[in-house]
């Protein structure tokens, strides 16, 4: 949406005169009521699971049972809200993935910062070294099981730390940092250090505060990864108490509907008893979060990523 | 587009997770081998452990002890270290568990994992048979076979509940088992056919016993609701051919398994897909959909196994479909929500019998334990085995597993159980207004420990009657197959096997479902077999029957 509006001022006609020719012609009409229709339909197909969604966490079991349950509540009850809202697990997994995310996305934009703002200076020496030492860990890692091992000897297994670290550099997310900082006026720093700022004086108190729109999409980025992590809790993980609410989400609902499958259901006959319902509060309440954060930051979000890429 | 520019690392490593721990299972094949542990009796360290252990005398360590035990966590009943039942364990036994959560939504791959590292717990519950193969090929589980000999209540039930043959189907290559099951006394097919009672004895005259008399009273009803495909099955027919295909004498669907069947007559196995009874079933349900009686769409669609079944159901489209005893509660709670309340009958019948006789599935085992080779380094590793045979097999631990403590949550007399009022078994609506959960609150009947060994008053004890009677039904009128013989390949055997079963596999299954759909004639029927003999059905067949062959001479 945002990004049509711009395109759109875009092409308005510089002068301010008389609106000219493209905006009055038929063609141009059919294309914006086409335009429209075509985002109105993209805009229902995204919308229509996030309301399902909300309609079912309103609904009565059996009525999503039978399949009756669309965009409006059927049976309407907020009994399933009271419920989940009072389980202590659901709030404890909740309070780990606020921390979680909170201390990662801290260490991440820490070590996103300071190593793509070293790499970006081109007069450094070894810095193809530095790049290509991150660059290799894109295309070759070492695997799960070794992966595992090693976080098991640190002792890392069922801490804070296990979730937080091995994530907590994303070489894509380097990149793009790296060239945003490349591509600052490199005046503007000599500038700093003529006036009698060392490096990372200049860092702090210039570059950065230039950097916000990069640093808030970095942020955001971080931020959803963590939150929705929960493989790295999945493998580093041993005690429920510790599991973030994605994790606790995934056992809800995967476990709950691998009920068809022919091993789950020779694990017993109650793996249907997670009902619908909770299944459906339990997911608004997670995305809850980042449903309010994301406007806020899509500003940021966009002018930051097309900065990066049309200067460069 | 967001999303796709989210940080790569996360989602990288999240995603190919089943093959990579695939993966990570076979370098842990290669890189941890030798070790057998055939070290003898001597090696068997017997610290706390008991001297005069035997069948129904209660297991107790002479010092507290503490073993490491992997726990699946069920979303619905997650598990509490305060559980009464792990202190009641405790006190009667002097063994504390230390537990190693896992989440059930990815149990296994997790359960791998852990394994695979050698970072797993000792104990290794909720293994079902097959689930072993992997790790013994890779040596890192025990050879339980050379322990059972500690076992005396698990001898005692594999003896008198006839199960002993069973057992000798466990051995693996080497001739040895490396889990032991949980022994039922009785066993019925999980899933079968679940009717709408009162419409099959008003329209068609009662409940089909065989797959003819089931055909007609689908005409019947069909007759009556013209708008109806009244049979379905909600697993893309994997399930209704599944028990289907042991009335018809063959195997197929869920039961398909490497896709072989012992020939008696020949005294070879032969390959299920080309049997004759094979060909008569497939038959049989293209009948049906022919005449609109089967519910094609629920054989093609991919679904949950309830969503649009039950729609059906509910609406009145479809009559009879695949379920368990779970699906019994899914529909009658849709035609409920469809204010059908008070006018239906929803059960489970036992399957139907056809040409091969009023045959279902072979008996089966229940999900048993395997132990990590760490397991014997433990000092107390006599003891261990004494507390897991008490604890899965003798007749004490089965009723405080599933009941808690006699006396306190429940009373018995002869063979009924019966809960005292102030305790609730919400989760098979016993009680349902007691104050205290003993599944939920106490850990009593929970999913990891209470299902494995049970005794037929045990398992009738608990579930609701109509499900009684489905066990009533099915062991008096329905003789369960008997089993195939062992034909244990080895770890080279398995990969070749892998890739020659895969394709044979592939073809058998678009075949069956065109042929059934009437999208390939049944007059193709040679050129179907001719085609899976194009992709060397007969190598397959060698690799079965070599194996078979050599078990039988090296293990008698």
């Amino acid at each position: 949406m945002v990004i049509m509006t711009d395109t759109l001022a875009a092409t308005k006609p510089a002068d301010g005169g008389k609106p000219a020719g493209p905006h009055d012609s038929r063609g141009y009409k059919v294309f914006t009521v086409l335009n429209m229709v075509a985002l109105v339909v993209i805009c229902a197909v995204t919308l229509y699971p996030f309301i399902t969604l909300l309609a079912q966490s309103f609904s009565s079991a059996g009525a999503i049972k039978a399949g009756l349950v669309n965009a409006v509540p059927v049976g309407f009850n907020v009994r399933t809200y009271e419920a989940v809202l009072q389980d202590g697990r659901f709030w404890t997994s909740y309070g780990n993935t606020v921390l979680y995310t909170v201390v990662g996305t801290t260490i991440a934009m820490v070590l996103t910062t300071t190593f793509a703002y070293v790499i970006s200076k081109r007069h450094l020496r070894g810095r193809n070294a530095l790049i290509g030492l991150a660059v290799f860990t894109m295309f070759f890692n070492g695997g799960i099981i070794p992966n595992y091992v090693l976080i098991s000897s640190l002792g890392m297994k069922n801490t804070l730390w296990a979730v937080v670290l091995p994530p907590a550099l994303s070489v894509f997310n380097l990149l793009v940092m790296k060239s945003f900082f490349e591509n600052l006026p490199q005046e503007l720093e000599e500038a700093a250090q003529i006036d009698g700022l060392g490096t990372f004086g200049t860092f702090i108190r210039i570059v950065l505060p230039l950097s916000k729109a990069i640093l808030a999409t970095m942020v955001l980025f971080y931020a959803v990864a963590y939150w929705n992590d929960w493989f790295t809790a999945f493998l580093y993980l041993d005690k429920s108490d510790l599991f973030p609410l994605s994790l606790f989400l995934r056992n809800l609902i995967a476990g709950a509907s691998t009920t068809a499958s022919e091993s789950a259901a020779a694990a017993g006959t109650t793996s249907a008893a997670i009902s619908p319902n909770i299944q459906a509060v339990s997911m608004i309440l997670a995305i809850i979060p980042i449903l309010f954060i994301y406007p806020f930051v899509q500003r940021y979000f966009v002018s930051g990523v097309m900065l990066g890429s049309v200067k460069g | 587009m967001k999303r796709d520019l989210r940080a790569g690392v996360l989602r990288r490593t999240g995603r190919p997770l089943t093959v990579a721990v695939a993966a990570a299972v076979l370098v842990a094949l290669t890189a941890c081998s030798s070790e057998s542990g055939d070290k003898g009796d001597s090696a068997l360290t017997d610290a706390a452990a008991m001297k005069n252990y035997a069948a129904d005398t209660t297991f107790k360590a002479s010092e507290p002890v503490k073993f490491s035990m992997l726990w699946t966590d069920w979303p619905e009943n997650p598990v509490k270290p305060s559980w009464q039942i792990f202190n009641e364990i405790k006190t009667r036994t002097n063994v504390s568990l230390e537990l190693t959560n896992i989440p059930f939504s990815d149990a296994k791959q997790k359960q791998s994992l852990l394994i695979s590292s050698g970072d797993a717990p000792q104990i290794i519950p909720l293994v079902y048979t097959g689930d072993e193969q992997q790790y013994a090929a890779a040596d890192s589980i025990l050879p339980m076979s050379d322990y059972v000999k500690y076992m005396p209540n698990f001898q005692k039930y594999v003896q008198q509940w006839d199960l002993q043959q069973m057992i000798n189907n466990l051995r693996q290559d080497d001739g040895k088992y490396y889990m032991v099951p949980g022994l039922q006394e009785v066993s019925v097919p999980t899933f079968t056919l679940v009717i709408r009672k009162d419409v099959f004895e008003q329209v068609a005259g009662g409940v089909p016993q065989t797959w003819d008399e089931l055909r007609n009273a689908l005409v019947k009803i069909k007759a009556k609701y013209p708008d109806s495909k009244p049979l379905a099955d909600g697993f893309e027919g994997a399930s209704m051919l599944n028990y289907a295909a042991h009335a018809f004498g063959t195997v197929a669907g869920w039961g398909f398994g490497n896709g072989t069947q012992f020939d008696e007559a020949s005294g070879k196995f032969v390959y299920a897909a080309t049997s004759p009874g094979y060909k008569a079933m497939v038959e049989y349900f293209h009948g049906l959909a022919a005449d609109g009686l089967l519910d094609t769409e629920s054989f093609t669609k991919k679904n949950d196994g309830s969503g649009t079944v039950t729609d059906k159901f509910a609406q009145g489209k479809v009559f009879a479909a695949s379920g368990s005893n779970g699906t019994v509660n899914d529909f009658s709670t849709a035609l409920d929500a469809a204010g059908q309340k008070g006018k239906y009958q929803v059960v489970e019948i036992a399957p139907p019998g056809g040409p091969a006789g009023q045959i279902v599935e072979p008996r089966n085992f229940w999900n048993g334990f395997m132990l990590t080779t760490k397991a014997k380094d433990d000092p107390h590793f006599l003891s261990m085995l004494q507390f897991l045979d008490w604890l899965y097999y003798s007749a004490e631990s089965r009723d405080l597993l599933r009941w808690g403590v006699e006396g306190q949550t429940y009373t018995k007399s002869g063979d009924k159980y019966t809960l005292k009022p102030e305790y609730s078994l919400k989760s098979f609506n016993i009680n349902p207004n007691g104050k205290t959960d003993i599944g939920t609150d106490l850990g009593y009947s929970n999913n990891v420990l209470s299902d494995s060994t049970e005794s037929r008053a045990l398992k009738v004890s608990y579930n609701p009657p109509a499900y009684v009677d489905y066990i009533n039904s099915v062991l008096s009128t329905r003789k369960p197959r008997a089993p195939f013989p062992p034909a244990p390949l080895n770890a080279e055997e398995l990969e070749q096997a892998a890739l020659l079963a895969t394709p044979l596999k592939d073809t058998v299954d678009t075949n069956t479902l065109k042929f059934i759909l009437g999208e390939r004639p049944m007059s193709q029927w040679d050129a179907y077999v001719n085609e899976l003999k194009g992709k060397n059905l007969q190598g397959y067949l060698d690799l079965i029957n070599g194996a078979y062959e050599r078990f039988k001479k090296k293990n008698g």
